[in-house]
């Protein structure tokens, strides 16, 4: 219990230290690009890949659950719409994130403490926790909901492609089904979602890198914590937001 | 000059530094020397303000660095450099970058200007030419020369050494203690430098601090150490059969 206490106070702290204005609006803008690309650009491949596949998936097991002649076949369009929606395309994208992006933020910001690196810059004068954790958290919460649009389209379009491949029901079925009754807050309802998680994902796991010791094996104890932690409080939040914003 | 007065500091109850008193002047290598867990490193990081003391006081010339404001001290940082064990070069940045690195912070240079300062540092340290490689595509002695290139970057009136030999060969650890004395004394710098390699001690212990179990025991300088009656310096010191043998024959 106090050790929750304690990180929870460390956190703020951090993050007190962190949301300062930047010592150099240049150096600031450079380290948000090369963030962002870092971050973003580097999960496009993967999030299109899972999104694709999934997308798939669902419309696969939709098709073979319709059983009853009296649900029309166009409800495999709006199921796969819906699920990728208001879960997929947010939460278990962020999930996917939280390992991929947790693990690198953790791990590079880790080496960097147990190096001395934070320690050169601190010594330099410069806010070490404002240089290397604000742009990330930033270009990852300003950008994330466009992950999420783009996972959303990618999934529908492999929903699409799977129908076209094995014909369990017709593409213009499954358009009619994406259009029926659909309420586009679901759509900024998950942009936000998505960007609350990557606010959680990119601080906490900076959180465990930035405070990481004891070596590699230290470096890779924060990387496990920043996954597991970031992961649990994904899955609170989204209880969380759900409540409030539908 | 740096002033230490009455310094004290403890980690859970367990006291690591006791009552230091020790002056720092420019132009000298100053070597805080001692074995493993006496304190030397604790002592260095409350200088540079990475630990701060519980008690006692540390002197910038007329300025009190232990009761500057946050921002105050920020500002005086520039006057600091540091080289670290492990260099602690930003994996991040070529060389070029890393010397670059407090320019960009601190100064509102030109590129050109910036890059002239760059290989101007990386000729004091012997690596021109080297401003687009990574830190990982250097040896060990090679990161320690940009280390200080980057330490000297804004003309510093102080530079902190930790370990600077650290995993060096003798021959790369004497390049090392060679090129950190020129340039000591070529700016006036009050280098103080934290080792326990005793090469170094006698090849550029201008002023030497001898830190026994959190107590400073011992100054002197290099000429001094070899006829020191002090007992736990000498075991220190003469901690070998070799270092033994030579002190007998003196």
């Amino acid at each position: 219990m106090k050790d929750t206490f304690q990180t929870t106070g460390e956190y703020w702290q951090l993050m007190l230290r962190v949301f300062r204005k930047p010592e150099k609006w240049s150096v600031f803008w450079k380290q948000f690009w090369k963030e962002s690309q870092k971050l973003i650009i580097g999960s496009l491949l993967l999030v299109f890949i899972v999104s694709i596949a999934v997308g798939g998936v669902i419309c696969l097991q939709t098709a073979n659950n319709l059983e009853s002649p009296f649900i029309p076949k166009y409800y495999v369009g709006v199921m796969a719409r819906e699920s990728l929606v208001l879960e997929f395309c947010s939460t278990m994208i962020a999930l996917i994130l939280a390992g991929k992006m947790g693990s690198n933020i953790a791990s590079e910001i880790g080496s960097m403490r147990i190096t001395e690196q934070i320690d050169a810059m601190e010594i330099m004068g410069v806010n070490s926790a404002n240089f290397l954790i604000l742009p990330k958290i930033i270009s990852a919460t300003v950008f994330s909901p466009f992950l999420m649009l783009m996972s959303f389209f990618i999934g529908l379009a492999g929903g699409g492609l799977l129908i076209a491949i094995t014909g369990i029901i017709t593409l213009a079925q499954y358009i009619e089904g994406l259009q029926f009754a659909f309420n586009q807050w679901y759509i900024f309802y998950s942009m936000i979602k998505m960007a609350v998680f990557c606010f959680i994902i990119t601080s906490i796991s900076s959180y465990y890198g930035y405070y990481a010791k004891g070596g590699s094996l230290g470096v890779g104890k924060s990387s496990t914590q920043a996954i597991v932690i970031s992961s649990m409080l994904i899955l609170i939040f989204d209880l969380i937001l759900t409540k409030l914003l539908l | 000059m740096i002033e230490v007065k009455g310094l004290y500091k403890e980690f859970d109850g367990k006291t690591v530094l006791e009552d230091i008193n020790i002056q720092f002047r420019p132009g000298e290598c100053s070597l805080i020397i001692g074995a493993s867990g006496s304190g030397k490193t604790v002592l260095l990081k409350n200088l540079v303000g990475l630990y701060e003391p519980d008690r006692g006081e540390i002197l910038y010339g007329e300025r009190n660095f232990t009761k500057m404001k946050f921002a105050e001290r920020k500002l005086f940082r520039k006057e600091m450099g540091m080289l670290f064990q492990e260099s602690a070069l930003f994996d991040f940045a070529t060389v070029e970058e890393n010397i670059m690195f407090p320019m960009d912070f601190f100064t509102e240079w030109s590129l050109e200007k910036k890059l002239e300062r760059v290989n101007f540092c990386l000729k004091r340290v012997n690596l021109e030419g080297s401003n687009k490689l990574y830190p990982a595509q250097l040896s060990g002695g090679m990161q320690k020369r940009v280390g200080i290139a980057r330490a000297i970057a804004l003309n510093p009136k102080y530079l902190f050494c930790d370990e600077p030999n650290s995993g060096l060969d003798p021959t790369t650890s004497i390049v090392i203690d060679r090129l950190i004395q020129e340039i000591t004394r070529e700016y006036k710098i009050t280098t103080v430098i934290n080792t326990h390699d005793m090469n170094s001690v006698m090849e550029i212990g201008d002023h030497i601090g001898f830190i026994h179990k959190g107590h400073l025991v011992w100054e002197g300088s290099n000429k001094e150490i070899m006829d020191t009656d002090c007992q736990p310096l000498n075991d220190f010191v003469f901690a070998n059969n070799l270092a033994r043998q030579i002190k007998r024959n003196r």
